[in-house]
C-alpha cells in the first residue's frame, strides 16, 4: 500500500477513535445521572400521594442536568453520523425517557409525547443529523414505564390509594392498544411489547381485588 | 389525555417504523444482489486467467476488463441506492449495505490487481462508487479494509492455480509476496477495525498452504 495512503487512513481512523472516546466519557456521566434518577424514583413505591410532588421535584435538577450531556454528545458527533454512534448511549437514553414518562404520568396522569421527551432532554431540532431521539428508544422507555407502573399499582393499594390501580389500568390499556397498531419486527422491542400483557394482567388483578372488596366507589355502568 | 390522542401518536410511529423496515428490506435485497454479481465477477476472473495463452499480459487485461464489465451491473445497483442512503440514512442502514459492498471491493480490487499488480487505493474505490453528480454514498474505511482483506483469500487461490500452470511459479511467488505485504500493512489497522483481526489470522493460515 502507498505509504501516504496508509498514513491518511490511519489519521482518519485515529480521528474516529477520538470521537468514540469523547462519547464514552459523556455516556459514563449520563449513566451516573440516570442511575441517581432511577434510585430516587424507586421510592415512589413507598411514598404516599401527598408527598409525591415533593419526591418528583427532587428528580428535576438531575434530569435537567442530562441536557448538558446530550449537548456535549451532539457537539462531538460529525454531521450525518448520528446512527453510527447512537448505540453507545441508547441504554441510558431509554432509561432517561422512562424516568421522564413516569414523572409525567405521576404528575398529570398523561402520556409523555416524543417531542416533549426530546424537549426535556434538551435535544434540539437543528441537531437532527447528529443527535435525536429515535422512535424506537422512546418506545423502549414507555415499556419500562409500564413495567414500573404494574408494580406501582400494587404498592399504591398498600399505601391506601385505592383509585390509582384503576387509573393505571386505563392508561396502560391505551398505551397497549397504541403498541398493537405498530408492525414491529422480531427485535427486542417486539419481545418487550409481548411482555406488556403480563403487566396488564397484573394491573387488572389489582383492580379486580380492589373492586371485589368494594374499596372504590363503583361507577354506574354507562 | 384521551385514548384517541394516544392512538394518534402511535399512528405516526407506525408510518415511521414501516418506512424504516421497508427501506431496510430493500437495502438487504440490493446488498445480496451486489454480493451475487461480485462473486460471479470473481469466478469469471479466476476462469479467464487460467486459460491457455501465449501472452499472459493480454490475458490479464482481458480478464480485468470482463471483470469490470460484470461489475458495472453493481454500479447501477449502487446508483439506485443513493436516495435510500442520503444524509444520516447512510449510517442508519450501513449494516445492511456493508456485506455487499465488501464483496464488491473484493472483486474490484482483484480485477485491479490482475491488471496493475497493485493494491487499489481507498480513493480509487470511492471513485467507482459515484457518477458525475458525486459519490452515491461515502465509503467507510472499515468496508474498504475488510473488502481488501478478503482479496488476500482470492489471491491465494489465484497463486495456487498459477503454480499448476506451466511456467506459473514465478507469478505465484510474486502474488505470495504481495499478500505478505498486504498483511503487514493491515496489521497496523487491526486495533481500529473490528473483525479485521479475525480476517488477519485467516490470512496468516493461508500462506502456510
Amino acid at each position: 500500500m502507498d505509504p501516504l495512503d496508509l498514513e491518511n487512513l490511519n489519521a482518519l481512523l485515529e480521528y474516529d477513535v477520538g470521537v468514540s472516546e469523547k462519547i464514552k466519557e459523556q455516556v459514563k456521566e449520563f449513566d451516573k445521572k440516570v442511575r441517581i434518577i432511577v434510585g430516587i424514583l424507586g421510592k415512589i413505591h413507598s411514598t404516599p400521594t401527598t408527598s409525591m410532588p415533593e419526591l418528583l421535584d427532587s428528580v428535576s435538577p438531575v434530569l435537567l442536568s442530562c441536557q448538558d450531556i446530550t449537548t456535549s454528545i451532539a457537539d462531538v458527533i460529525p454531521p450525518d453520523q448520528f446512527w453510527r454512534w447512537k448505540d453507545m448511549w441508547s441504554n441510558s437514553m431509554r432509561t432517561a425517557v422512562f424516568a421522564s414518562a413516569l414523572i409525567e404520568y405521576l404528575r398529570d396522569g398523561s402520556l409523555l409525547s416524543l417531542p416533549r421527551a426530546s424537549e426535556i432532554l434538551g435535544i434540539k431540532e437543528e441537531w437532527k443529523d447528529r443527535f435525536s431521539l429515535p422512535v424506537e428508544d422512546y418506545l423502549h422507555g414507555l415499556i419500562s414505564m409500564v413495567n414500573e407502573l404494574s408494580r406501582y399499582a400494587v404498592n399504591a393499594v398498600t399505601l391506601g390509594n385505592f383509585e390509582e390501580p384503576m387509573r393505571i389500568s386505563n392508561f396502560v390499556k391505551d398505551i397497549f392498544s397504541g403498541f398493537t397498531m405498530l408492525n414491529l419486527k422480531n427485535d427486542s422491542l417486539r419481545r418487550r411489547f409481548d411482555s406488556l400483557k403480563y403487566d396488564l394482567k397484573k394491573i387488572e388483578e389489582v383492580v379486580y381485588d380492589v373492586s371485589l372488596r368494594k374499596l372504590v366507589p363503583v361507577k354506574p355502568s354507562q | 389525555m384521551t385514548k384517541d390522542s394516544v392512538l394518534n401518536i402511535f399512528d405516526q410511529f407506525r408510518d415511521d417504523i414501516d418506512q424504516g423496515n421497508d427501506r431496510r428490506e430493500r437495502l438487504i435485497k440490493a446488498s445480496r444482489d451486489v454480493t451475487n454479481i461480485s462473486k460471479k465477477a470473481i469466478f469469471l476472473l479466476h476462469r479467464i486467467v487460467l486459460e491457455d495463452s501465449s501472452d499472459d499480459r493480454a490475458l490479464a487485461l482481458r480478464a480485468a476488463a470482463s471483470g469490470r464489465e460484470k461489475l458495472s451491473e453493481v454500479h447501477a445497483i449502487f446508483a439506485a441506492m443513493r436516495p435510500e442512503l442520503v444524509g444520516d440514512r447512510f449510517w442508519r442502514y450501513h449494516r445492511q449495505v456493508s456485506p455487499g459492498l465488501q464483496e464488491y471491493i473484493e472483486a474490484l480490487s482483484f480485477a485491479h490487481y490482475v491488471e496493475h499488480d497493485t493494491l487499489i487505493s481507498y480513493q480509487q474505490v470511492q471513485d467507482t462508487l459515484g457518477d458525475a453528480a458525486g459519490p452515491f454514498f461515502p465509503l467507510t474505511i472499515s468496508d474498504y479494509l475488510l473488502g481488501l482483506s478478503d482479496l488476500t483469500g482470492e489471491l491465494m487461490r489465484f497463486a495456487i492455480s498459477n503454480i499448476a500452470r506451466r511456467g506459473g511459479r514465478p507469478r505465484a511467488s510474486q502474488v505470495c509476496a504481495f499478500v505478505r505485504g498486504c498483511k503487514s500493512d493491515f496489521e497496523g489497522f487491526v486495533p481500529y477495525v473490528r473483525e479485521l483481526s479475525k480476517k488477519q489470522s485467516v490470512t496468516a493460515t493461508l500462506w502456510k498452504k
